[in-house]
């Protein structure tokens, strides 16, 4: 009984990671643009994708193809900064999330259109480092999942705050007509974040894809990002990996407890309802700042 | 060194805010703007730094040129890097979730030069209230502080031309003092300063030469002295004219001779 609930709880932190470098990559864009991105989850499947093509079809080894496929992610990132929402710079951020959600629609048809909705193997071909502890047993993949999706969380506060465009981009988040002032580009810091944004999904899209298989679909993942920055906080980035790590813990938890007694299916739901759960007695979310407007 | 011509700006195409307004600002001056509530003073601000589109204005007339190159229509960045002319917003446009270190070091993210950590140490040394405060977020420092830290970004962007939006706005007089005496010192020390202030009798004390502005036009220019010593002008936004009160229609009478200047 214990182990069980010690694996679940194992296995939720260590899927929650991803979750939460999941939901970095969306509260980075929503700090410097307040929009939402809802294309979360075909951002996702980009990049993983790209991974795909340069250590599948080019045969490139990992620690070649993987620099690559997320130097690609990011540009791909970039150029739709540029293409769709630097017009909108100073406009409402509502129009920036419609963009969005169209953005959404047309990349998933651009993913099916070259790769087609088949389901590719998908394997990272990394060490196998799983982990046995008496009855306790975490795999490998999940254990990589974790590593790297906490290593990249890491390298993204250290250039959030300890570099000069980290700095900007957290000037820049804060208003951008202030930043303009000082000489700070904003439509180049809205590039890098979203490069960065695009970077920090592209590497879910990876491990969550070294799970078994990638097709255009395994965007649908992306959506656990809504819950992940809803409960954390829509601007917090602690409040991301908590919020990451809550939601990955929820779905083991149901899974352990609640779906084996006949509520299949019950695991995708439940992030929402705890989602809804913490909306009611902290609106903004766990670590969300409180807007004080005047009226 | 800048030169405000026949400028005409209106907003979201139809709200017209300045309407024809021409000044001048030698090199080395300090030069004050005063007028009432929704006389484009902010408006001019954001024409000349190049800040109008960001609040979806245009430029319909006119030109703005510093140094006799126009930079109407180049973004704000380009006029800041370009010609070191730095705008420092109204209510204190300080980074709040950053600590005051970060906001200088945010400042002077345009510059690539080798000494930014030692402006950040002068800067520190010019305004030492911030320098006790060590690492506070900006947030959490008062009114007069955060003016004061917004003022030592602006010198860590090193400007030639500072242009501060009513920089006394909501602050306490005693703060206000302290805050003109360093703009003061700043314009002694070489710096070409545009002071657009509602408390005209502080800003008319330290300024070299004024304009007073109303609906989007110069009502009125002279030196600082003779803006000071002016009827209309104690009258109207000093609050100290002499004699009687003026009775509705002396004020309808001045309002039609401004319309004529």
């Amino acid at each position: 009984m214990m182990m069980d609930l010690l694996q679940a709880l194992g296995s939720g932190i260590l899927v929650g990671m991803v979750y939460a470098l999941l939901g970095l990559g969306v509260v980075i864009v929503f700090r410097a643009s307040e929009a939402f991105n809802f294309a979360v989850g075909e951002f996702l499947v980009v990049g993983a994708f790209l991974f795909l093509v340069f250590n599948s079809a080019l045969r490139l080894p990992i620690l070649v193809a993987l620099p690559l496929a997320l130097l690609a992610a990011g540009a791909v990132g970039g150029l739709i900064e540029r293409l769709t929402i630097k017009p909108l710079l100073g406009r409402n951020p509502i129009s920036m999330t419609i963009v969005t959600l169209g953005l959404a629609n047309v990349l998933r048809s651009l993913v099916q259109l070259v790769f087609g909705a088949h389901t590719y193997p998908f394997e990272l071909r990394l060490p196998d480092i799983k982990l046995e502890i008496g009855d306790l047993l975490f795999l490998s993949e999940a254990l990589w999942a974790a590593m790297l999706s906490l290593a990249t969380f890491g390298l993204v506060i250290l250039f959030l705050f300890r570099t000069r465009w980290g700095v900007a981009i957290r000037a820049t988040s804060e208003s951008q007509a202030k930043a303009l002032a000082f000489g700070i580009d904003a439509g180049f810091i809205l590039f890098l974040v979203w490069m960065v944004s695009a970077v920090c999904i592209a590497i879910s899209g990876i491990v969550i894809s070294n799970f078994g298989s990638l097709s255009y679909v395994t965007g649908i993942v992306g959506l656990r990002a809504i819950p992940v920055v809803l409960i954390g906080g829509m601007d917090s980035i602690g409040g991301a990996l908590v919020g990451g790590i809550v939601v990955g813990v929820c779905e083991a938890l149901v899974g352990a407890y609640i779906e084996p007694r006949g509520l299949i299916g019950f695991k995708e739901v439940a992030p929402y309802i705890l989602l809804l759960i913490v909306l009611i007695f902290r609106p903004y979310g766990l670590f969300g700042t409180v807007r004080i407007e005047r009226v | 060194m800048l030169a405000v011509e026949n400028l005409r700006v209106v907003y979201h195409d139809v709200i017209s805010v300045l309407n024809g307004i021409s000044l001048t600002v030698n090199q080395g001056e300090n030069l004050i703007i005063i007028g009432a509530n929704g006389a484009g003073k902010t408006t001019l601000l954001r024409a000349i730094s190049g800040m109008i589109e960001f609040y979806d204005g245009d430029i319909i007339d006119g030109d703005v040129k510093v140094e006799g190159a126009s930079v109407k229509g180049i973004d704000a960045t380009a006029v800041m890097r370009k010609h070191r002319l730095t705008y420092v917003m109204e209510d204190r446009p300080v980074f709040w979730y950053l600590t005051i270190e970060e906001n200088l070091k945010a400042a002077a993210y345009c510059r690539w030069d080798g000494g930014v950590k030692a402006d950040i140490e002068q800067a520190l040394d010019h305004f030492p209230v911030l320098r006790r405060l060590g690492h506070r977020t900006a947030g959490y420092l008062s009114g007069g502080e955060q003016q004061m830290l917004a003022i030592a970004m602006a010198l860590m962007t090193k400007p030639r031309i500072l242009l501060l939006d009513e920089p006394s706005l909501g602050l306490a007089p005693r703060v206000v003092e302290e805050l003109f005496e360093i703009i003061r010192r700043l314009h002694k020390g070489g710096l070409t300063v545009v002071l657009v202030e509602q408390n005209a009798h502080a800003a008319l004390s330290i300024g070299t030469r004024g304009y007073v502005m109303e609906t989007g036009r110069v009502v009125l220019e002279g030196s600082a002295r003779e803006l000071l010593a002016n009827e209309d002008v104690r009258e109207f936004y000093l609050g100290s004219g002499e004699g009687e009160r003026k009775s509705y229609r002396d004020a309808k009478r001045y309002k039609r001779r401004k319309r004529w200047l």
